[in-house]
């Protein structure tokens, strides 16, 4: 089955049609050539067999009208008065003198006399053979009429070589008292006769034996009008027994096959056949029409074989090439180059066709241009999923780790500045940002002024989306203070359960997402002036990134919430990071329990030694504010540390 | 004694009775059929006397007899529409046959039997009615006509007058026989084995008709037809 497709597997629409035009053209013509090639055959067998049939009828009638003539000669001589005169007074030789006679006056129709008495001794013989007895065929002969209503026989009987149609009637005086034998020659004068009239060859061949089916038999062929070197031929292949003698033969004589009809001659017994008349006709002389028609219908078979592929060729060319062509524009438009048009050069469905490709490209350029604008305007992430997914609005519940980037100092970094210049700046600034928060999945949500609000784990969600985000966190910062000394980064991370979808009118949405937990990270980010501190990431957050490290700056209940939230500074890896950050990490970690436990004066020591040590004073100096405020004004007795900010 | 005185006379007049009541009595009935038991027409029945029964009587009657016919019996053999008629002719050695021609056209008639050999050169209607062939040959001559190669006939010489053809129920007559012992001789035309070899045995016994019945075995009758042409009654 498969190599029976791969059989069909055409490369080539050309090719196709070739073949299944052959494959149409030819069984047809062939069927058709056979029909009239068994037809013709058959008309020219029958015609043969006609043309035999009545070869055979007339040689009998010829054969018949000699005998008829020999007998009407032969009684007529009965009927002399003078002969049976003659007979009465026992003349032999006048006899005799009569008999040739009778030869000479009839024109070659008797060739010979013999008188016989009925105890078959011979009286006389015009051909001299010498036997005074009758013996042999002669005495069969005229034992044969002896038996028969009219005492007439006939007999084929070969006279010093030569056979003699052979007629033996009785003589009458006015009782029976002689048998007068006469004959006349079947040579090749008698053959001639025949063929004259019947168009066909003429033999004379007798078997000598006994006749059998493995044609052991000898024959012998007596007369004929062939050639000798076909006469050897036709001695050769003939083939007699009862069926082949009913039926037709084919005679090879090398140049010319002819078709060969058998006549018994006489014996029409069951006794072994001894002559018989060979009628013969040239198959391929009359299947000489026929060999010509059939040259014409295979030169007309090639004209419409050339014709129809050629036909066939021209159709396949007018439909493969545009197709070829079509193949490339569309290999071209795969390729991206949406600007190549097919030509359409025709109003059929090639032409549709071809049209329609050059739709599609204006589509497929036009969505192209709309999914680069899309990247553009939302991150790629989101551009996928808006393209990918049936636009609705609504959303899911996810957990999704939200990041707030603020530049710090931007204003005094563009002071001077024209507006122009201003917008380059903040996009050299908000490219790098985003940039790197795609490098690390993130999504830029969107961007607010010189703020940028991104998303890791929507639309796409990960394993690793906090560490994404403090990785990212990390990069902006130092980008930022790489790209220029005055700018830096505020970056606020939180992680939570977020609602992630549509948002908007149907006509205009946004790719989003809402929740407490946003709002937590832009307050955040917000509290990083606060504390001074670069980023400020959620408890939530730092534990979905355990592989960093981080510093707890102050546990606090921002406005509008009652749960207390837990504030950390991301420091780097943890790996990443110097033994005296982490020993400033721990010191100022129980400087913090110091002022949780309302232990004002530590507390206040602790800080001030730490605000002398480390880089970050603000942060400190926020604390010894507190706790100098504390002092004058100490807290609820239910205080745990949470500091609470009123305002937004 | 007056018998013996009488003898001669007694003699005649016992003769004349004998003839008298032989001619009623003594007769041979030849019935004569084939082998399928059907009755032959036209056979010849010849009753020969042998001589070892010398019959004076019946010598002198036949001596009589001879010398009549041969002066004043002459038997004919027409020629009636194209056949001899009739076709089978009994007559004894020395007797004559005449051969009219009753149809309109010349009849050429002839024979090559061997006991008799003539022809009668065309002639027609009338012209050979004075003329007769005597045959004093005993045995069988075919008569033919050599216009009409179909007519046939045959003429039977017997020794004597004896001789009778069987009719159509196949009876053969021969009367007045003397007692005794003879033999007979049957002919058809058709019968095996020629003239000679039917010869059979017979005793005649005073006063009775003797019955012989004879059985022929008939060859295939091959002749030459009369074609139908040649009944063609234009001529006459």
């Amino acid at each position: 089955m498969t190599s029976f497709k791969q059989l069909f597997a055409f490369r080539s629409f050309r090719t196709r049609l070739v073949v299944f035009l052959l494959a149409l053209l030819i069984p047809v013509l062939g069927g058709i050539f056979y029909y009239v090639n068994t037809n013709n055959t058959d008309y020219t067998e029958e015609t043969i067999n006609t043309y035999l049939a009545l070869g055979a009828d007339v040689f009998d009638y010829t054969r018949a009208q000699q005998a008829s003539t020999l007998q009407s000669i032969t009684s007529s001589l009965t009927w002399d008065y003078g002969f049976r005169t003659a007979f009465g007074a026992n003349a032999p030789a006048t006899l005799f003198d009569a008999a040739l006679n009778v030869l000479e006056r009839s024109l070659g129709s008797v060739d010979m006399l013999m008188i016989v008495d009925l105890e078959s001794m011979v009286i006389i013989d015009t051909q001299l053979q010498g036997f005074d007895q009758l013996q042999g065929d002669w005495l069969t002969l005229v034992a044969t009429a002896d038996q028969s209503a009219d005492g007439i026989a006939n007999a084929i009987v070969t006279i010093d070589a030569h056979p003699f149609q052979l007629i033996a009637l009785p003589l009458y005086l006015p009782r029976q008292v002689a048998w007068i034998i006469g004959g006349f020659a079947l040579d090749s004068d008698f053959v001639g006769q025949v063929k004259e009239t019947i168009r066909s060859e003429v033999s004379i061949v007798r078997v000598s034996g006994e006749g059998g089916r493995d044609n052991s038999a000898r024959l012998e062929v007596i007369a004929s009008t062939l050639s000798p070197s076909r006469q050897a031929m036709l001695g050769e292949q003939l083939r007699i027994s009862g069926a082949t003698v009913s039926g037709l033969q084919r005679i090879d004589f090398i140049d010319a096959e002819f078709t060969t009809l058998l006549r018994p001659l006489y014996g029409e017994s069951t006794g072994p056949i001894q002559v018989l008349a060979v009628i013969q006709r040239s198959y391929d002389e009359n299947n000489e029409n026929v060999v010509q028609f059939e040259a014409l219908l295979i030169r007309f078979y090639g004209v419409i074989l050339v014709v129809s592929l050629l036909a066939v060729l021209l159709l396949g060319r007018s439909i493969a090439n545009p197709l070829t062509r079509l193949a490339q524009v569309v290999r071209r438009i795969e390729a991206g180059d949406y600007q190549m048009q097919a030509a359409v050069t025709s109003q059929d469905e090639l032409g549709a066709l071809a049209t329609s490709v050059n739709s599609m490209a204006v589509g497929l350029a036009e969505k192209e241009k709309v999914r680069d604008l899309l990247g553009k305007v939302v991150s790629h992430q989101i551009a996928e999923e808006l393209l990918n997914n049936p636009v609705e609005l609504g959303g899911e519940e996810r957990m999704v780790t939200v990041l707030f980037s603020d530049i710090r100092g931007f204003t005094s970094f563009c002071e001077g500045l024209p507006p122009q210049q201003v917008l380059g700046e903040l996009n050299r600034v908000l490219s790098t940002v985003s940039d790197i928060i795609e490098k690390h999945h993130g999504v830029v949500d969107k961007f607010q002024g010189d703020a940028v609000m991104a998303l890791f784990g929507a639309p796409v969600q990960s394993e690793n989306d906090a560490p994404n985000a403090m990785q990212a966190a990390l990069e902006i910062i130092r980008a930022l203070e790489k790209m220029d000394s005055s700018l830096g980064a505020c970056v606020g991370i939180n992680t939570g359960l977020v609602v992630a979808g549509n948002l908007g009118s149907s006509s205009r949405l946004n790719y989003s997402v809402i929740g407490d937990a946003v709002n937590l990270a832009a307050r955040l980010e917000s509290l990083t002036r606060l504390y001074n501190v670069p980023n400020i990431v959620s408890e939530e957050s730092m534990q979905h990134a355990p592989q960093y490290a981080y510093r707890e700056i102050d546990e606090v209940r921002v406005a509008g919430k009652r749960q207390s939230v837990k504030m950390f500074e991301l420091m780097g890896r943890r790996e990443e990071l110097h033994a005296a950050q982490l020993e400033e990490i721990d010191r100022f970690q129980a400087a913090l329990a110091l002022y949780r436990q309302k232990n004002w004066k530590a507390a206040n020591e602790e800080f001030s030694a730490l605000q002398q040590a480390c880089e970050n004073k603000l942060l400190c100096q926020v604390f010894l504010d507190r706790i100098a405020f504390f002092e004058v004004n100490p807290p609820a007795a239910d205080w745990q540390g949470v500091f609470t900010f009123d305002k937004k | 004694m007056l018998i013996h005185f009488l003898k001669p006379a007694i003699q005649v007049i016992g003769l004349a009775l004998f003839f008298a009541t032989a001619s009623v009595a003594q007769t041979l009935q030849v019935s004569i059929i084939d082998s399928e038991g059907n009755p032959i027409a036209d056979a010849v029945a010849e009753l020969i006397v042998l001589q070892e029964a010398p019959q004076e009587a019946l010598q002198v009657a036949t001596q009589q007899n001879q010398a009549e016919r041969t002066t004043t019996r002459i038997h004919d053999i027409d020629q009636i529409d194209k056949e001899f008629v009739p076709n089978v002719t009994a007559i004894a050695a020395g007797e004559q046959v005449s051969f009219p021609n009753s149809d309109d056209i010349l009849h050429h008639v002839y024979s090559f039997s061997s006991a008799r050999t003539f022809n009668i050169p065309l002639y027609g209607r009338g012209d050979s009615n004075d003329y007769a062939e005597q045959f004093p040959l005993t045995g069988v001559i075919e008569i033919g006509c050599n216009i009409h190669d179909w007519m046939l006939a045959y003429i039977y010489v017997g020794e004597s007058d004896r001789v009778a053809i069987s009719d159509q129920s196949g009876i053969a007559l021969i009367q007045n026989i003397s007692p005794g012992n003879y033999e007979y001789n049957v002919w058809h035309a058709r019968a095996a084995g020629g003239e000679d070899s039917q010869l059979r045995s017979v005793d005649i016994i005073a006063g009775e008709t003797t019955v012989q019945e004879v059985v022929l075995e008939l060859a295939r009758d091959r002749r030459i037809r009369r074609a139908p042409s040649a009944n063609r009654q234009r001529y006459r």
